[in-house]
């Protein structure tokens, strides 16, 4: 063990650049995450569907065993459809853990008083939210992107390069959709988490924006005949515009694609006003 | 002439429609500077003002040499700031608190271990860094989050409450350390503090806010140097000549309710007064060594009304 003589002395050492300085709170709000076991067996349970999926597309294309079970190669239609619906599957299971990882990320700041600590240094509230966030962000992309573009990946090299140049909209279709997603759900967690700072309230408000949100949603629609209640629920919002990037056919009474991106920035705001609004140090002045 | 570290110039603020800080100005060049007020003075306005958390209404203020209205994030890098409330980030061992700390002002990750180890050695937590900040004594956080506002290496280090609810035991160690750190001659201390012993045996200057505004001003260390001897005396069958007499020893005197307060120069000493007292044929009913404590400059200057402006 070092002995550390008990004195004191001015630091005068490199410092590290100020971009990457939200790194350091992200790689502490990682470990105080993980630090939870039942959160590491949800978060390793939610990589058996993409391994299930990785499997089937694997064995869609081997003859051999599809001729055991009288199929032949490709008899399972990997398209947009299967894209999509297989993102919206680890959407699901990312809002869940959206809902278990958020509250943990910023409420016990509040409920301490540490933002006090973090703004007295050379750190501003942007950096906190992106080292806090991207903690959420890293987790749902690691759940959504990276299998579905591992997906693509491996569907291209074992049907060929040409069906990779014919899908190609497939990878930014995921990009896109992940981005918008994991946005939304790194806002909602870390508005919710400042909203309540009791965190099992935290995390039932997270799930509650989506499943009210579509409660309403669906009562709204079927009072007043119409689509508009859909403008409401999230997830309905996310799908539209997933739909139209994974050039899927909408449903005949679907909303305007354009209103659905809108409707979705227009919550991303709200969050960071949430946020913004939060996220300040009082100090009572004394 | 020193640079002065903190300058206020016309500072407002106004919370709400309330003006909290009153057209604040300030130079200051000391050590260590104690801030004192009552309640709602706007001690921890100013200092959350310093720290660019609230913004100025008008006016502005330098930390420095730096502008808190331009370059707040230069500033909040000179500074160390230990707050008054619990701010703990929860959970956390002191040792990987105090490394976030100095990892979030820049130091990176090894060097920010390193300062973490020896910061909390030298608050005296060094056997207990492990340990998580929920299982500490209030004693403990304090000289945590001390800790936490030194690892860095501030050039101003601003102490919100240092000694709350602090035992004695543990107040003495906080103010030992406040010394060591000012005799260490690395950084400027700012202590804001309701408890004006504190202040007394920390601070070079003291600075006494009320109402938003700057009260009065005392310069401890010069009048700690001026190494005058105050004494209050009583006298019986003196037919007010007595004050005089002194006065002819080279004393500065003044009478007041009876009472005479003089200070005693270089060279003079207490048999003397009772010398001249016995050559007079005077009682002298009461002889105290008295000068005005900072309690006495404090009840002052809170009957004070007028804000005192200007340089300070």
């Amino acid at each position: 063990m070092a002995v550390y003589k008990r004195t004191y002395k001015a630091y005068d050492g490199p410092l590290t650049s100020p971009v990457w300085r939200f790194l350091a709170l992200q790689r502490y709000a990682f470990r105080s995450v993980f630090k939870s076991r039942m959160l590491d067996i949800a978060y390793l349970g939610c990589f058996v569907p993409p391994l299930f999926v990785l499997c089937t597309l694997y064995l869609n294309q081997n003859a051999s065993v599809l001729g055991l079970v009288g199929q032949k190669a490709g008899f399972i239609k990997v398209d947009g459809v299967f894209f999509l619906n297989f993102l919206t599957f680890q959407g699901v299971l990312a809002g869940l853990l959206t809902a278990f990882i958020g509250p943990t990320l910023v409420a016990p700041d509040l409920v301490n008083g540490a933002l006090s600590l973090y703004m007295s240094r050379p750190f501003s509230r942007a950096e906190y939210i992106l080292g806090k966030g991207s903690v959420i962000a890293a987790i749902a992309g690691s759940i959504t992107l990276l299998p579905t573009m591992l997906m693509f990946v491996v569907q291209s090299s074992l049907v060929g390069w040409n069906w990779m140049l014919d899908n190609f909209y497939l990878a930014g279709a995921t990009l896109l959709t992940s981005a918008i997603l994991l946005s939304v759900l790194t806002l909602l967690g870390l508005a919710m988490s400042a909203l309540v700072r009791w965190r099992i309230v935290a995390g039932a408000l997270i799930l509650a924006v989506f499943a009210i949100g579509k409660g309403f949603a669906a009562m709204i629609d079927n009072v007043m005949r119409t689509n508009n209640g859909d403008y409401i629920d999230l997830q309905h919002l996310l799908n539209a515009v997933a739909a139209d990037l994974f050039h899927t056919s909408p449903a005949p009474d679907e909303i305007p694609v354009a209103a659905a991106w809108a409707t979705l920035i227009a919550a991303c705001a709200v969050l960071l006003l949430i946020l913004n609004r939060k996220l300040r140090v009082c100090e009572v002045a004394g | 002439m020193i640079d002065p570290h903190i300058e206020l110039e016309d500072l407002r603020v106004t919370l709400g429609k309330r003006e909290i800080l009153r057209g604040l100005n300030l130079q200051l060049r000391g050590r260590t500077v104690g801030l004192l007020g009552p309640n709602g003075a706007g001690k921890s306005t100013l200092i959350s003002t310093l720290l660019g958390f609230w913004k100025p209404s008008a006016g502005t203020a330098r930390v420095m040499g730096h502008d808190i209205r331009t370059e707040a994030r230069q500033i909040r890098a000179l500074i160390g700031y230990m707050p008054e409330n619990d701010c703990f980030i929860a959970n956390m061992p002191a040792i990987s608190f105090v490394r976030l700390g100095a990892e979030l002002s820049g130091l990176p990750a090894e060097q920010a271990l390193e300062r973490a180890h020896e910061a909390l050695f030298y608050v005296g937590l060094g056997e207990a860094r492990y340990r998580k900040l929920g299982a500490f004594s209030l004693g403990m956080k304090q000289m945590a989050k001390l800790a936490q506002a030194i690892v860095h290496g501030p050039k101003v280090l601003i102490l919100d409450e240092p000694t709350n609810g602090l035992d004695p035991q543990a107040r003495t160690r906080m103010i030992k350390l406040i010394l060591e750190m000012r005799d260490l001659g690395t950084m400027h201390i700012v202590v804001c503090s309701h408890l004006l012993r504190d202040i007394e045996e920390t601070c070079e200057e003291a600075v006494i806010l009320k109402a938003g505004q700057i009260v009065h001003y005392s310069n401890l260390a010069a009048e700690r140097a001026a190494n005058c001897r105050f004494v209050e005396i009583e006298t019986e069958g003196d037919d007010g000549t007595f004050a005089d007499a002194i006065e002819l020893l080279g004393c500065v005197c003044s009478v007041t309710a009876g009472k005479i307060r003089t200070v005693l120069p270089e060279g003079i000493e207490i048999r003397d007064i009772y010398r001249l007292a016995a050559d007079r044929d005077i009682q002298l009913r009461r002889l105290n060594y008295r000068r005005d404590s900072l309690e006495d400059i404090f009840l002052k200057a809170m009957e004070t009304r007028e804000a005192v402006s200007g340089r300070l």
